[in-house]
C-alpha cells in the first residue's frame, strides 16, 4: 500500500438505462504517469464508464476520486477543471477552422478584446511539438489526415493541462505509421507524468502500450492484469469466459443446397480484401468480429446498399445485381439493420405502416393506390405470428419495447416471405424475454427453409446459434467454424486477427 | 475561404466588363456606354450598399446552419414604424373639438372651455362632415357645464356634429417674392398680434373667403411689435391681397429622429431575440420560426398601416432622408450646361461600416470563432465548454437588426413604404447573395466580403437585364439560374481540391 493515493479512482460506480444494466459496481484506480488499458467485449461497459469520467454522463451510484478528494463530475467542464480529458472516438474538431483555433477553442487569450493570434499561435506550436505533429498552427485542419487531426485534438487535451487522458479506440481510423506515431505520443506523455486511459479492441495495442489491464464484462469488473501477464490469451480468457445459458435450444433440421452464394465480393470500405462464402438453405450462419471488423458494411453492400466494387451475389442460383435495395428485396434478400430506429422502422408513425411498407409496390392497385386491405391482413398475420405486444395495429413504433420494435422490423421483411435473411445485431437492446423469442424465430424460419446470416457481437449468440460461424477481422474472413468447432476462445482469436487459431 | 471569395469577385469583374462592352458603342469606348455613366454606378452602389446589409446579417445565422427567412418582412415592418413614428401632423394652434354645429341658429358648441375665444375673435370652422368651412366673427360666448356655445355672424350650410373651430388672424401687410430684385425677397406676410408660439417649419393656412386657401410652409419667423413677420416658401400668388386671413398650424412630429431610429432597431433587437430563443431554447427548425415570422411581420405591418402606403413626404429632405437617398459628391463637371454629379451613396459608407464590423466580429473576436466552430461542429463547440446557445441567439440578433437597419435605409430611400409589397422576396436575395458569396448552407462557412461581393453580383444581374433590355419576365429566371452555376462551380471546384488533398495525403 502507498500513503499517496492514486491520482484518479473509481468506487462502486453503478449506472443504469432504461432496461439495461450498463455499469454495475465498478471499480478502477489510476496511478500518475501509468497507462491503464480498459477492455472487454463490445457493450461490456466502457464507453460509458469513460463518459462517467468526462462528465458526460452521471453515475446512479459510487464514487469518483482525484487526488484522493471525491469529485462531482456533473459536466463537461468538471471534468476539464479536474484533469480529466476524453478524447472521442469520433473527432470532436472544427475542420474550417486552423489548428491553433481549435486547440484553444473556447479558451481563446485575447487582446483589446480580440483573439490574441500570436499567442495562440506560439502556445499551439509549444503543444504540436509536444506530440510530435510538425504542423504550422494556421494550417487550416481539413487540410490535415485524419491521424493528424487526432494528434491536435490530444494536444488540444495536452493544452487544457490535463492530468488523465482518456482515449477511446484511438486508434480506429488510423493508418499503420499514424498508430506508430500515437504510440510513441503516448509513452512519452507517459513518462512526463500524463495518466493515460486506453480503451480499444486491439488486443496488440494493449500488449504494446499498458502498464496494467482493467477487464470488463457485462458491466462488472472481470479482473485486472499487471504489465508481466497482460498477453492475448489471458486477455481472451478474461474478456469471454461464461457460461452460456440454455436458451438457444436448437432442432437438428435439415441443410439445403446453397441459396446466397457470395463470392470475391468487394466493399466500399474495405475494397483491397474479396469476400467469398454461402449460406444455405435452412442454415444459420454467425458473422462474429469485433466493431469495425467491417460485418455491417458486408451486410449492407450484400443488400445493395453500399455498391459493391466487384464480385458476385447470387441468390437460389441467379445472379443479383445488388445496385440497390430494391433489387436486393426482389432477388429475395431482407435486411433487418442493426440501427432499429435510424435504418428498421420509422419510430413516428404505427405498426401497420411500418409493416406494410415494403409490400406496398407489391400490393399496389390501380394508379398505385393504397391496399388498405392487405394492408391489414399482413400487419394482423404479423402480430399474431410474431407475438408482437402492441394494443392495437396502429400504435405508433415508438411506444413500443425495443424487443417488439425489432418484431416489427422482422415482421416488415416476413411479409416479402424472403428466402435469405440478414440480421444485423439482430438482439442489441432488448431484453431476454424478447431475445429468447427472436431466436425462436430465426430456428422457425430456418426450418421453413430460409437461409439466415446474422452479424452478432455477442459471443454467446454467435456461439448458440451459429449452424456455421464467419469470422471477420479488419475487412477479411479470418476463418470459418463448424458448429462443432465453436468456442468463445477460437472465435476471439480469430476475430482479434490470428488466423493461426482455428 | 480565400479561393471562394476571389472566385465570386472573378465573377463579378467578368460581368461589369461584359455590360461595360455590350453597353458601349463602339464596343471600346466604355465610358460612352450606359453601364459606366455615373449614375447608373451611383445606382448600382446605392443598391448594392441596401441589400448589401441584408446579407451580411443573414449570412450571420447561416453560418451556425440556421436561416432567416424574416428578413423582407422585417424590412416592410421596421420601414413601416418609422414612417409612423416620424409621423408629422398639423394642427392649429386653438384647435377647438365640435360637438354639434346649429346651421339654423348659426351656433357651434365646442367641447371645453375654449379659453383662447372671445367675442369679436374671427374664427375657422373646417373638417366637418356635412358644413363647409367657414369663416366667420364671434357675435356671442357663452361657457357652461364644461361646453362653450358660440354664436356667429354667419350662417352655416348644413347642422354638423363634426369638425374644428380655430382662430383665425388677420393680414396686416405682405410682400410677394421677387428674384430680379437685388437682393432678391422673399414672400412674406405680417400677421397681426404677437405669435411667439409660431416656429420655422410650422405651416399656415391662408385664406380668403371667395378666393380659396393657399397653405404653406413658414420659413423663417420674426416677432416684433403688436406684429408677427413670417417669411414663407413660396410665392403667395397674384390675387393675394391684405383681405385674406391666416389660420397658423403647429408641426406636431410624433417622435425625435434619433428616439425613432432606436425604438426601430430595439423593436428589431427584441424580434431577433425571440428568433433565437425558440431556436435555441425551443429547439424549433431556424426554417419554421422565420417563416412564421415572415407571415407574421407582413401581416402585423399591413394592420399597422391600414394596408396603405405611408411615407415621410418632405418632411425629412433636409435631415433623415439623405441617409438613404443622398451621396457624398466626389466629383462635379459641366455637360450641355447643366452641372453634372458622381457622389458616393451614403447607404454605401453605412454598409461599409456594418461589413468592416462585421468582418472584425467574425474573424478576430471570439464570438466569430465560436459562431464558425459551432455552424461546423456543434458537439465539438459545446464540448470546448463554448455556450453555444447564446452565439447562435447572437447570431439571430445581428440579422433582424441589421434586417432593420437595411429597412430604414430602404425606406429612407423610395421615401414610400407600400406595406404590401416593400421589401419582399428580400430574404432570398439576401440568402442567394451569402450563399454566392461562400456561405454555406450546411454552417461553418462564411466570409463577410464575399457577401457583399455576392450582393453586387446579384445587382449587376439586375442592372443587366434593364440595360440589355432583356425581358422583365425573365428577371428572376435569369438571377436563378446564375447562382445555380456560381454554386455548381463553387462545389465542383471544391470536389477537385479534395481529390487532389486525398491524393496528396495518401502520398
Amino acid at each position: 500500500m502507498t500513503t499517496t493515493p492514486p491520482l484518479l479512482e473509481v468506487r462502486q460506480v453503478g449506472k443504469r438505462f432504461p432496461g439495461v444494466r450498463a455499469l454495475h459496481q465498478v471499480d478502477l484506480t489510476l496511478a500518475q504517469g501509468e497507462v491503464l488499458a480498459v477492455v472487454g467485449e463490445n457493450g461490456a461497459g466502457k464507453s460509458t464508464l469513460m463518459k462517467i469520467l468526462a462528465g458526460v454522463q452521471s453515475p446512479d451510484s459510487g464514487q469518483i476520486l482525484v487526488d484522493g478528494r471525491q469529485v462531482q463530475l456533473d459536466s463537461v467542464s468538471a471534468s476539464i477543471a479536474s484533469g480529466i480529458s476524453l478524447i472521442h472516438q469520433e473527432l470532436n474538431l472544427a475542420d474550417n477552422l486552423q489548428v491553433g483555433a481549435n486547440i484553444f477553442l473556447g479558451r481563446e487569450p485575447r487582446r483589446f478584446g480580440l483573439i490574441d493570434e500570436r499567442r495562440i499561435n506560439i502556445e499551439a506550436q509549444a503543444v504540436l511539438e509536444r506530440v510530435g505533429l510538425d504542423v504550422p498552427p494556421t494550417r487550416l485542419l481539413a487540410e490535415l489526415s485524419i491521424g493528424r487531426q487526432q494528434m491536435v485534438e490530444i494536444a488540444k487535451a495536452l493544452s487544457v493541462k490535463a492530468r488523465v487522458l482518456i482515449m477511446d479506440e484511438p486508434t480506429s481510423s488510423l493508418s499503420t505509421h499514424e498508430t506508430e506515431q500515437l504510440f510513441r505520443v503516448v509513452k512519452e506523455l507517459r513518462d512526463s507524468g500524463v495518466s493515460v486511459i486506453y480503451i480499444s479492441h486491439r488486443l496488440g495495442e494493449v500488449t504494446e502500450l499498458a502498464d496494467r489491464v482493467t477487464v470488463l464484462r457485462d458491466g462488472e469488473n472481470a479482473g485486472e492484469l499487471p504489465r508481466e501477464e497482460i498477453s492475448h490469451d489471458n486477455l481472451v480468457r478474461l474478456m469471454v469466459g461464461r457460461d452460456i445459458s440454455q436458451f438457444y435450444a436448437r432442432r437438428p433440421h435439415e441443410i439445403g443446397e446453397p441459396l446466397l452464394e457470395v463470392s470475391n465480393l468487394r466493399t466500399p470500405t474495405w475494397p483491397q480484401h474479396e469476400l467469398t462464402f454461402s449460406v444455405r438453405r435452412g442454415e444459420i450462419v454467425g458473422v462474429s468480429g469485433l466493431v469495425g471488423a467491417g460485418r455491417t458494411e458486408m451486410l449492407q453492400t450484400l443488400f445493395g446498399i453500399d455498391r459493391a466494387l466487384g464480385g458476385t451475389v447470387k441468390v437460389n442460383g441467379t445472379r443479383v445485381p445488388a445496385a440497390s435495395p430494391r433489387e436486393a428485396i426482389s432477388a429475395g434478400l431482407a435486411l433487418v439493420p442493426e440501427d432499429r430506429k435510424q435504418h428498421g422502422v420509422i419510430v413516428e408513425i404505427g405498426v401497420r405502416p411500418n409493416i406494410g411498407l415494403p409490400g406496398l409496390r407489391r400490393n399496389q392497385l390501380k394508379l398505385g393506390m393504397l391496399n388498405a386491405a392487405v394492408e391489414r391482413r399482413d400487419t394482423q398475420t404479423m402480430i399474431e405470428k410474431l407475438r408482437i405486444k402492441t394494443p392495437t395495429a396502429e400504435q405508433i413504433v415508438q411506444f413500443l419495447s425495443g424487443g417488439n420494435q425489432q418484431k416489427v422490423v422482422l415482421g416488415k421483411w416476413l411479409t416479402l416471405e424472403p428466402k435469405v435473411l440478414l440480421l444485423d445485431e439482430p438482439t442489441r437492446g432488448i431484453d431476454v424475454g424478447a431475445k429468447q423469442e427472436i431466436y425462436g424465430l430465426m430456428e422457425a424460419l430456418a426450418e421453413q427453409g430460409v437461409a439466415i446470416l446474422f452479424v452478432s457481437s455477442e459471443m454467446e449468440e454467435i456461439l448458440g446459434m451459429s449452424d456455421r460461424a464467419l469470422v471477420m477481422h479488419e475487412g477479411r474472413i479470418t476463418g470459418e467454424l463448424a458448429r462443432s468447432d465453436l468456442s468463445e476462445e477460437a472465435v476471439m482469436q480469430l476475430a482479434t486477427g490470428r488466423s493461426d487459431a482455428a | 475561404m480565400k479561393a471562394k471569395v476571389l472566385g465570386i469577385l472573378a465573377l463579378l469583374l467578368v460581368l461589369c466588363l461584359f455590360m461595360a462592352i455590350t453597353s458601349s458603342d463602339p464596343w471600346y469606348k466604355l465610358t460612352s456606354g450606359t453601364f459606366l455613366q455615373p449614375n447608373n454606378v451611383e445606382n448600382l452602389l446605392r443598391r448594392t450598399s441596401l441589400y448589401g446589409i441584408l446579407g451580411i446579417g443573414v449570412a450571420f445565422v447561416i453560418i451556425t446552419g440556421g436561416i432567416d427567412l424574416s428578413v423582407g418582412s422585417i424590412v416592410c415592418l421596421s420601414g413601416c414604424l418609422l414612417a409612423i413614428f416620424l409621423d408629422v401632423s398639423y394642427q392649429p394652434f386653438d384647435n377647438q373639438t365640435v360637438l354639434e354645429i346649429r346651421a339654423a341658429k348659426q351656433q357651434i358648441v365646442v367641447q371645453g372651455d375654449a379659453p383662447g375665444f372671445h367675442e369679436r375673435d374671427r374664427i375657422r370652422y373646417f373638417g366637418g362632415r356635412r358644413a363647409r368651412p367657414l369663416v366667420a366673427t364671434i357675435s356671442r360666448i357663452k361657457r357652461a357645464d364644461g361646453v362653450t356655445l358660440i354664436e356667429v355672424d354667419q350662417p352655416f350650410t348644413r347642422d354638423d356634429d363634426a369638425g374644428h373651430v380655430a382662430k383665425v388672424i388677420e393680414v396686416t401687410s405682405y410682400e410677394q417674392r421677387d428674384e430680379h430684385a437685388s437682393p432678391p425677397r422673399d414672400a412674406m406676410v405680417t400677421l397681426a398680434g404677437e405669435h411667439p408660439s409660431l416656429a420655422r417649419r410650422d405651416q399656415i393656412v391662408l385664406l380668403h373667403p371667395k378666393s380659396g386657401l393657399n397653405q404653406q410652409v413658414i420659413r423663417a419667423v420674426a416677432v416684433g411689435q403688436q406684429v408677427t413677420r413670417l417669411t414663407l416658401d413660396q410665392d403667395l400668388g397674384s390675387n393675394f391681397s391684405d383681405a385674406w386671413v391666416a389660420v397658423p398650424l403647429q408641426r406636431r412630429q410624433r417622435m425625435s429622429i434619433p428616439l425613432a431610429l432606436a425604438t426601430v432597431l430595439t423593436i428589431a433587437l427584441g424580434l431577433g431575440l425571440l428568433h433565437g430563443l425558440l431556436v435555441t431554447r425551443m429547439k424549433l427548425q431556424p426554417f419554421v420560426v422565420t417563416l412564421c415570422g415572415l407571415l407574421f411581420y407582413r401581416g402585423i405591418s399591413r394592420w399597422l398601416v391600414n394596408d396603405q402606403p405611408v411615407g415621410f413626404g418632405n418632411e425629412y429632405v433636409t435631415t433623415l432622408s439623405p441617409l438613404g437617398r443622398g451621396k457624398l459628391v466626389v466629383w462635379q463637371w459641366e455637360d450641355a450646361g447643366h452641372v453634372e454629379t458622381f457622389g458616393l451613396p451614403y447607404p454605401f459608407f453605412i454598409l461599409l461600416i456594418c461589413a468592416f464590423v462585421a468582418g472584425v466580429f467574425l474573424n478576430k473576436t471570439i464570438w466569430g470563432r465560436y459562431l464558425l466552430a459551432l455552424g461546423r461542429n456543434e458537439e465539438a463547440a459545446r464540448y470546448s465548454g463554448i455556450n453555444t446557445g447564446r452565439i447562435t441567439l447572437l447570431a439571430y440578433i445581428i440579422s433582424t437588426v441589421l434586417a432593420a437597419t437595411g429597412g430604414i435605409l430602404f425606406a429612407l430611400d423610395s421615401n414610400q413604404v407600400p406595406p404590401s409589397s416593400f421589401g419582399n422576396f428580400f430574404e432570398l436575395y439576401a440568402i442567394a447573395a451569402a450563399v454566392l458569396g461562400g456561405c454555406s448552407l450546411r454552417g461553418g462557412e462564411g466570409a463577410v466580403i464575399g457577401v457583399v461581393i455576392g450582393t453586387a453580383v446579384m445587382q449587376v444581374l439586375n442592372n443587366m437585364i434593364v440595360l440589355l433590355r432583356i425581358s422583365d419576365e425573365l428577371e428572376y429566371a435569369i438571377i436563378g439560374i446564375v447562382i445555380l452555376l456560381g454554386v455548381l462551380a463553387d462545389e465542383m471546384i471544391k470536389r477537385v481540391a479534395a481529390k487532389r488533398r486525398a491524393k496528396s495525403l495518401a502520398n
